[in-house]
């Protein structure tokens, strides 16, 4: 009995509760499962307590790699710890241009920059609900000048690259899911990030989503995500994605795609 | 389920503005008033009036859209020191009421500075209503960004029954282009205080299209003398003015060489074009005359014999050399203006790459 309860808190400690379908939790994927969506970043569980991702699509524009290790249980949640490294540096530069998808002005040369960001997770299931709590710490480093007129203040984006101009940042956030049926899930979440003493120095992102999930392999999400936020022109919210020569909000439609690598 | 539907609902409407603002054929604009007001009141005597396309106060700032230039953003220093410079010539003018084009009051362009507040809370003008012609969330082209640029009317006096008119859109554009562009339009105003017994008293203010090269500029000008002809129908007074992008009777028609930027080239088809847009008066037939049916209907501050003449040139482009070498910009009204003291600012010639005209209005002159 004494083995099988030091097995229990030895694996707790080095191998993580892995869980599939559950990017935003401190679960981790299973080991060697790889899972990714159309708006997902790759997701591959190198091992029981070390998960690795990147958004391969924009990975030759916008460098990006993430990992996720498994950490000891804090008051019976699962706890995890995540860093992320981004360059986005190349793609600003190929959008400071003039003309159509002149998104920064040609104006400004976005210099070298990098992004690094630490965050705690923690996850428990509680009556039948999977309750995940993070929270971190974000940093943004320009080797050179970066001009803060060269913002792009759009949801989403803005506070994402606040870290840059403002050098540091926090996030926490909420992620409720739920499974409805043995088909269908359902996940909330709500994400705070803070950039204080920028102008424009908080966002609120809140997500719903439902999934079906076909098979352990692929499924289909759908849903809304709403952002508020304080911006350098003021106060705005947003409720995404819209279309903008239609003039409407379409719902998320989200394919996730999952394997087992043998 | 309820709860939920009523949340998204909520969302739905608090968090879908549209992303490109479009507007009603005709729409209330925006008011405006002093953080502190002074002298608001009207006590008989004459109102002087000025028109000024303040080229949303980045002076002569090579702005890729109007110029040779090929610059977007300007730093906010700069604007603030322009835009005092715009509020001190104000106030030197003493204008009772400003008829105002090309002001920014939320555009990343310029800082997100709300020009038509700060004119009102550094000049002696108290009230203001204001009507976009371009307002969008994001213009996805050249780093403009987040943009609200329009026209506004500035008064010593209260503004009531303010109304954004809107002018027909450009068609010599695809559809793409022609959803994120400008979106022209009338603002007209009542002024209670300058009422003559049962007569209302309107200020107009319109900004013409510049670069079409379809007959929009004639549709613009029609809607315009239409707006105005209602008025008078009606027997009330104004005063109007504004950039018309249009030259008067006898100018020089065709600017393209004068215009040209060191990567261009014009007249060099066998009928003389291309012509640069914004710069060739005489698109459609009868462009060159467009601006007859004002003068023959109305009093123009400056007289169409006098209008070409050096002193009352109002427009030069921002990145060449020459200061001022067309009239664009006009004042008319259905009163009696003191003629010999209307006068075209151009010393402020640094401040825009157009300038002021001041008129004074003869009240109960006939």
């Amino acid at each position: 009995m004494k083995k099988i309860i030091f097995y229990f808190i030895i694996s707790s400690l080095v191998f993580g509760e892995t869980k599939k379908w559950d990017a935003h939790s401190a679960y981790l994927l299973p080991q060697k499962r790889w899972e990714m969506g159309l708006f997902q970043p790759f997701r591959y569980g190198y091992s029981e307590s070390i998960e690795y991702s990147v958004y391969p699509l924009w990975f030759f524009v916008i460098p990006n790699f993430s990992l996720k290790k498994s950490q000891n249980d804090i008051a019976g949640f699962t706890s995890a710890s995540q860093y992320k490294i981004v360059y986005p540096t190349p793609f600003l530069n190929m959008i400071a241009k003039e003309g159509i998808m002149g998104i920064i002005a040609p104006d400004f040369q976005m210099p070298p920059m990098l992004g690094l960001s630490a965050s705690w997770l923690m996850s428990k299931n509680m009556a039948g609900v999977d309750l995940t709590l993070n929270g971190g710490l974000d940093m943004g480093f320009a080797f050179g000048d970066l001009d803060t007129r060269s913002t792009i203040d759009i949801p989403l984006v803005y506070h994402r690259l606040g870290v840059y101009y403002n050098n540091w940042g926090f996030h926490t956030g909420l992620d409720v899911q739920k499974n409805i049926s043995e088909k269908i899930g359902a996940l909330a979440d709500i994400d705070l990030r803070l950039l204080p003493g920028l102008n424009g120095n908080y966002s609120l992102e809140h997500k719903l989503l439902i999934s079906w999930n076909k098979s352990e392999n692929f499924r289909v999400l759908t849903g809304y995500k709403f952002v508020m936020g304080e911006y350098p022109y003021g106060s705005d919210m947003h409720l995404l994605p819209y279309i903008p020569m239609a003039e409407t909000w379409v719902p998320i439609i989200e394919l996730q795609w999952a394997r087992k690598k043998r | 389920m309820k709860k939920f539907l009523s949340i998204l609902g909520l969302l739905l409407i608090l968090g879908c503005d549209p992303f490109v603002t479009e507007f009603e054929d005709l729409s209330n604009a925006l008011m405006y008033e002093a953080d502190s007001k002074s002298n608001e009141t009207y006590d008989s005597g004459n109102v002087k009036v000025v028109t000024w396309n303040i080229r949303f106060g980045i002076a002569r700032f090579p702005f890729f859209g109007d110029s040779c230039g090929d610059d977007v953003i300007l730093d906010d220093e700069t604007i603030e020191k322009n835009m005092a410079a715009i509020a001190d010539s104000l106030n030197a003018i003493d204008a009772d009421i400003v008829l105002l084009q090309e002001v920014d009051v939320s555009s990343k362009r310029t800082g997100y500075m709300d020009q038509v507040q700060y004119l009102l809370d550094n000049t002696n003008l108290n009230y203001g209503c204001y009507a976009s012609m371009w307002k969008a969330d994001f213009i996805p082209s050249d780093g403009i960004g987040r943009i609200d640029a329009g026209n506004a009317i500035l008064s010593k006096y209260e503004l009531t029954d303010a109304e954004r008119i809107q002018l027909r859109l450009r068609t010599d554009q695809d559809g793409l282009t022609q959803y994120f562009y400008l979106r022209r339009n009338i603002v007209k105003a009542k002024i209670p205080a300058l009422a003559q017994g049962s007569k209302d008293f309107y200020a107009v203010d319109i900004h013409a299209t510049a670069f079409a090269t379809d007959n929009t500029k004639q549709q613009h000008i029609a809607k315009y003398v239409e707006i105005l002809g209602e008025i008078q129908f009606s027997g009330d007074y104004f005063v109007t003015g504004g950039d018309l992008n249009s030259v008067p009777p006898g100018s020089v028609i065709d600017f393209c060489l004068s215009d040209v930027c060191s990567d261009e080239s014009f007249h060099t088809d066998a009928d003389g074009g291309p012509h640069k847009e914004g710069s060739y008066f005489d698109n459609f037939e009868g462009e060159p005359n467009i601006l007859n049916p004002l003068y023959e209907a109305y009093d123009a501050a400056i007289d169409s014999d006098d209008a070409n003449l050096p002193i009352h040139l109002t427009h030069g482009p921002s990145t060449s050399d020459i200061k001022y070498d067309r009239k664009l910009d006009y004042l008319f009204t259905n009163g009696i203006w003191e003629n010999t003291l209307s006068k075209t600012h151009q010393a402020s010639w640094e401040l825009s790459d157009h300038l002021p005209v001041s008129a004074i209005l003869n009240v109960g002159g006939e």
